[in-house]
């Protein structure tokens, strides 16, 4: 993303970080080598947790810059606090000292025992693999999938909304019309037919949210663009003779991005639901790796006991407290934008 | 106001047939073909099919044909009032959806008359004063029940309420009939993931008016504070949570695929799920059409009631 | 009943007496000769000195209280052809209206049924069936030899694409015209209203058997497709409502449909009604704690904890239902031997019974044929060889070990990743890196006999040497495997000639060891299947093809 380079007319929360460049550097640094790990580890066989490295002391920096630009609003604070836990978990989850996850040792272990030499913080689940070590391991693919679907999805709503927004006329009125058509999908019949019609795989998953989401995105950057593009500095432009791709990447998108960014949080709140609910329903993440959708799959089958209730509980709590951290993520952030 | 109505109810149409011309054209491949063979006769049965077998069968389901063709025959026949055939079900579409959207409808009128109490109640609690310890109690509330997939609250509520204390029905099949009790876990799914949604944008609504300048000159003016929210706050407030809520019909339609599912409740979400699954192809078409006739309605019936409450707003 | 025995009867006996025959054998085999189960089991306990009661005559103690309705989770699946049907479920909604000639119990004894007695030529080439005399149609009229004349040539006819061709007997009706398989003239011959003669053109032992696998039940002539729209049967009782996907009702038959009183062969039946309610299998189990239903078709070994903790019985039947990790030997890098060798080598057979099963179901070594099988001959138990599978290894050329994938659907339930899950772990200590790959079950039967390297489900059959003709002949439908050998298509040939139980069994091991050396899967476990039984259920046990017999069931108040 390129830096801003126009006068901006309010300074947001956005640019109190201390330095744009820095923070997208540590942004690519902590996300990068997670995203390759999880969708190519295998590839790089006893390589692969190297990849992480450079990865830990970043989200680490990350969520300490993260606390200071957020000190005024303690919402925001207590959901970053919970989102970088969890990519705090997912990026060291190799270097922590837990036992394979995918390791059966004693079935159906209560939590806070011990067995066959083994102390189970969490209990252990119906094969006996540790609950402690699938929770954490689980928390990987909920969020790389989970914020790569919303990351696409933005990509290409925000690509057709300023196309829309800007040019109008036809382009709008067919990039609308096809929108609508999406739109007119409860979301659950869409992933459903995408993903039964591509099969289920996380990138299917990608597919599926972007469809699903793009649309609405669109709706929103072509509103934000609509009510932009009158602006005086949009005009210079235009007058220096820009291209109208350099006028909606450089003068447009940096001025969209701040309710962007809070409805991004709200949408990944929603993604992860979503990915949960499809490996539920046996359409999303396969197993045998550990994913927090496939732990209540799992458990639904099988933890249906009031003793059994850890193994429920476990992944439940889990998700929903990462969700929890970017709806609150969401609502402080719009609180601090409000104030403003 | 009519002709505003009628082009919606144009665009409508035309997005269906759009919509169920590309759903055509999906389940049209050789790889969806043999999804329905495989599960209608199993895997081990595809293979020892031979190939003038496997062309028989297409023949007999009429799978044989052109996508456009088939997709022309099929909406003739809607205009007849036939929805197809379901390859699965062995039975007609039409009445197969009838009956499952009723089921669907008896499951959402409850989740309604419970959410949409609880979530206004909750939400004007809140909004009315804004950063009080009850206004963050409620908001935390409303966001926490939010966070949680339905589907985990599904098993929860099943291991504690039904499995553990026994007090309600795991499974709401209805194998003896109808039987309220056992509606009571789906609906309480339903209701703790969506009223906070809900409850959250009435506070946002509420807390705005609150601020406004009527309601500080009707407090200024010593009106009882009881009567400056039921008589000039309410009805401000409501307006937005209004649309909200109608819009809520098309979150339900996703909402209870994975909560009838679960409780194995035979309404509209399960069997879309599972034709979509065994690759029933009408029964799938049928289903979308109707998830877009109520996406659509809900859409209308949200813009008409925000002008119908707020007279400021005319369309343009 | 029987006024002469077969010559194979008194060999058997032999047999048993030295000890080569075990009983349930012996059992199996004198039953399908034609001696009725009473007698079977009275002549194995005089040999055996025990005192053996047939378990269809025994009394519990207990009088059966008549009356009530049978609550069965299952899925509730179309009805439309019985010949045709290709789940046991939709045969389950139709076994307690339409009947079989004959039928084999949970104990794998074959039983008379339709047909009231048998009996086999001295060379199995010729079999009479006596057809039970006053067994009446719903629709009032008389079952004649005539109608069952009528349902086997149906099954014949290669336009009707009834999987019963498969089966050695219905086979041996059958020859080749136009590169086509049809029935042959005179192969089936009426001899009077109750008597009904198969010529066979190659001796089959397993006739009967044949004739209670779940296509074969019998229909009145005047059937048309879908059953459920005009269900017309023998047994006690009819069809009153089926929605698909939602329930299968099934009442009592007491007037015929011309209003006459129906009266049932079979004698007392207590049961006023079962109801099938659809639960798929991961809830079939949550509406039985529910208490929604009071028996469910199946409960997966994951559940089985659960069901522990539950009020009621758990049944358990032992099955020759596997899972066969079988390579494609014609695609790299299975296509050399020492691969598959190196990998069947550095897998521990014995382990996963108890990994996977806790201890039920029986091990498998790799040529599928089960402990259940009568002809099962026990080869001396494969041991893990480590070193030996990494020599193989590196002289197939991977001295640094190997990397290969497998397929996984799971349709069986999640013990099959389990299975593969084991054998990663096994096979990391020789080198070779095995990434399983699940996908859903629907998917895996699009895939299934095309993948490489797979896991599949293979179900229950009562002879060893029928499964291994459907799966391992060349250019065979279900020929995964790829596998071609004519060396053990001669010995299985062979095996399969042969009637004598014991020498049938000597000559299993040649056909075994043949395919357990050509390496071409990992097959280790023989699954158990579970069920539960409320309580309040009498006389239900568990049948190892998950057959529902419910006629004798009763219901305690």
């Amino acid at each position: 993303m390129a830096t801003v380079t126009v006068d901006v007319p309010e300074r947001g929360w956005l640019e109190r970080l201390e330095s744009t460049r820095a923070v997208i550097a540590l942004i690519l640094l902590m996300w990068v080598p997670l995203n390759v790990y999880v969708m190519f580890g295998r590839s790089f066989g006893d390589f692969a947790d190297y990849l992480l490295v450079p990865a830990v002391p970043a989200t680490a920096l990350l969520y300490f810059l993260t606390l200071r630009a957020f000190r005024e609003s303690r919402i925001a604070l207590i959901g970053a606090t919970l989102v970088f836990f969890w990519l705090f978990m997912a990026v060291s989850a190799p270097f922590l000292p837990l036992v394979d996850p995918n390791e059966p040792i004693a079935p159906f272990t209560p939590p806070l025992t011990e067995a066959r030499d083994h102390f189970f913080l969490l209990g252990a689940d119906f094969k006996g693999r540790d609950m402690l070590s699938r929770a954490i391991w689980g928390c990987q693919r909920v969020l790389v999938w989970g914020v790569t679907a919303t990351l696409v999805a933005y990509v290409i709503g925000t690509m057709f909304g300023l196309l829309a927004g800007y040019l109008a006329g036809w382009w709008d009125e067919v990039i609308s019309f096809i929108a609508n058509v999406f739109l007119s999908f409860p979301v659950m019949v869409l992933f459903i037919v995408i993903l039964n019609y591509l099969g289920a795989s996380g990138f299917n998953i990608v597919i599926a949210v972007t469809f699903a989401s793009a649309p609405a995105i669109m709706r929103i950057v072509r509103g934000l663009t609509l009510d932009i593009k009158t602006r005086d500095y949009v005009f210079a432009a235009q007058t220096r003779g820009e291209a109208p791709l350099w006028i909606m990447l450089v003068e447009l998108l940096p001025n969209v991005r701040g309710p962007l960014i809070v409805d991004a949080c709200l949408r990944l709140g929603y993604t992860t639901v979503a990915i949960t609910t499809l490996t539920f329903l046996g359409l999303g993440l396969q197993p045998p790796d550990p994913d927090w959708g496939l732990m209540i799959r799992e458990s639904a089958k099988t933890a249906l006991l009031w003793k059994f209730s850890y193994m429920l509980l476990v992944p439940a709590l889990s998700v929903s407290s990462l969700i929890l951290g970017f709806n609150l993520l969401a609502d402080g952030l719009r609180e601090i934008s409000l104030k403003d | 106001m009519t002709l505003l109505l009628a082009r919606r109810f144009g665009q409508m149409l035309l997005i269906m047939a759009f919509a169920s011309l590309i759903l055509f054209m999906i389940f049209d491949t050789e790889e969806f073909k043999k999804k329905i063979a495989v599960a209608e006769l199993g895997g081990f049965a595809v293979s020892a099919l031979s190939d003038q077998d496997y062309q028989e069968w297409l023949a007999a389901k009429g799978l044989d044909k052109p996508f456009y063709q088939r997709y022309f025959t099929w909406i003739g026949d809607i205009f007849r009032g036939d929805f197809g055939h379901s390859f699965e079900k062995n039975t007609a579409v039409g009445p197969l959806i009838a009956d499952r959207l009723w089921n669907t409808a008896i499951l959402a009128f409850w989740v309604f008359a419970l959410m949409i109490p609880i979530a206004l109640v909750t939400g004007v609690l809140a909004g009315m004063s804004e950063g009080s310890a009850m206004d963050r109690s409620l908001s935390f509330v409303s966001v926490f029940t939010t966070s949680i997939p339905e589907i985990a609250t599904a098993i929860l509520l099943t291991v504690f309420l039904a499995l553990g204390l026994g007090w309600l029905p795991a499974k709401a099949a209805m194998t003896q009939g109808f039987d309220p009790w056992q509606l009571v876990l789906p609906v309480l799914t339903l209701v703790l993931y969506g009223f906070g949604y809900i409850a959250r944008m009435t506070r946002a609504s509420m807390a705005e008016v609150m601020t406004s300048n009527y309601i500080r000159t009707a407090v200024l003016k010593g009106l009882p504070y009881r009567q400056v929210i039921l008589g000039h706050a309410l009805r401000n407030a409501l307006i937005a949570p209004f649309t909200v809520i109608v819009l809520q019909l098309n979150w339900l339609l996703s909402g209870v695929v994975v909560v009838e599912v679960f409780f194995e409740y035979d309404g509209f979400g399960k069997l879309l799920l599972e034709a979509a699954l065994f690759g029933d192809i009408y029964v799938v078409q049928a289903a979308t059409l109707i998830a877009v006739v109520v996406a659509c309605t809900s859409q209308i019936i949200s813009d008409v009631g925000y002008t119908f409450l707020n007279p400021r707003i005319r369309f343009a | 009943m029987t006024q002469r025995m077969h010559p194979l009867v008194a060999q058997a006996r032999e047999q048993l007496a030295q000890g080569k025959l075990h009983r349930r054998e012996f059992l199996r085999t004198v039953t399908l000769l034609g001696v009725s189960s009473a007698t079977a089991y009275g002549m194995a306990g005089g040999i055996l000195g025990e005192n053996l009661v047939d378990p269809a005559m025994a009394q519990s103690g207990e009088t059966p209280q008549a009356g009530g309705i049978l609550r069965v989770g299952m899925q509730v699946q179309k009805m439309d052809d019985p010949a045709t049907y290709n789940w046991v479920e939709m045969s389950n909604q139709t076994r307690h209206t339409l009947e079989h000639l004959a039928i084999t119990g949970p104990d794998n004894v074959t039983r008379p049924m339709l047909a009231e007695s048998w009996e086999p030529s001295d060379d199995l080439m010729v079999w009479t069936f006596n057809i039970r005399p006053g067994v009446t149609w719903h629709n009032g009229e008389e079952l004649v030899a005539d109608h069952v004349r009528w349902n086997i040539e149906r099954w014949c006819d290669p336009v009707l694409g009834s999987s019963n061709i498969g089966l050695s007997s219905i086979g041996a009706l059958m020859e080749n015209v136009d590169e086509e398989q049809r029935l042959r003239e005179g192969a089936i011959e009426v001899v009077d209203d109750y008597t009904l003669r198969l010529h066979l053109n190659k001796p089959v032992l397993s006739v009967p058997e044949d004739l209670y696998n779940y296509p074969t039940a019998i229909l009145h002539p005047s059937f048309t497709a879908p059953f459920s729209a005009n269900p017309i049967g023998t047994g006690p009782y009819t069809l009153t409502e089926l929605a698909v996907g939602d329930r299968c009702i099934l009442r009592r038959i007491t007037e015929t449909t011309d209003g006459q009183p129906f009266e049932y062969w079979g004698g007392e039946v207590y049961l006023d009604g079962i109801d099938y309610y659809n639960f798929d299998e991961d809830n079939q189990l949550v509406a039985f704690a529910g208490g929604d239903v009071d028996t469910i078709y199946e409960f997966g070994i994951e559940q089985l904890e659960f069901a522990k903790a539950l009020p009621g019985t758990i049944e358990e039947a032992r099955t020759a239902q596997t899972l066969c990790c079988r390579f494609q030997v014609d695609q790299a890098p299975f296509d050399d031997v020492r691969v598959r060798q190196a990998i069947v080598k550095g897998v521990d057979n014995t382990v996963y019974r108890d990994l996977v099963f806790q201890g039920s179901g029986d091990v498998g070594w790799n040529h599928h044929v089960a402990p259940v099988h009568p002809e099962y001959f026990e080869l001396p138990p494969l041991e893990r060889d480590v070193e030996g599978a990494r020599a193989l290894l590196a002289e197939a050329g991977y001295p640094d070990g190997l990397e290969v994938t497998i397929d996984v659907g799971n349709t069986d339930g999640p013990w099959h990743q389990t299975v593969c899950e084991i054998m990663r772990d096994q096979l990391q200590d020789v080198g070779v890196r095995l990434n399983i790959n699940v996908m859903p079950a629907s998917r895996y039967w699009e895939i299934w006999d095309k993948t490489p390297f797979g896991a599949t489900a293979w179900t229950h059959r009562p002879l060893g040497t029928m499964v291994l003709s459907l799966g391992y002949r060349a250019d065979v439908p279900w020929n995964e495997t790829k596998y071609a050998d004519p060396e053990f298509e001669a010995a299985l040939d062979e095996a399969e000639a042969t009637f004598d139980v014991d020498e049938r069994r000597a000559k299993m091991e040649r056909v075994e060891k043949i395919l357990q050396d050509s390496a071409v899967m990992v097959q280790p476990v023989f699954r158990p299947v579970f069920t539960i039984v409320g309580d309040q259920v009498r006389n239900l046990q568990a049948h190892p093809t998950q057959y529902h017999q419910f006629n004798k069931v009763w219901l305690a108040t």
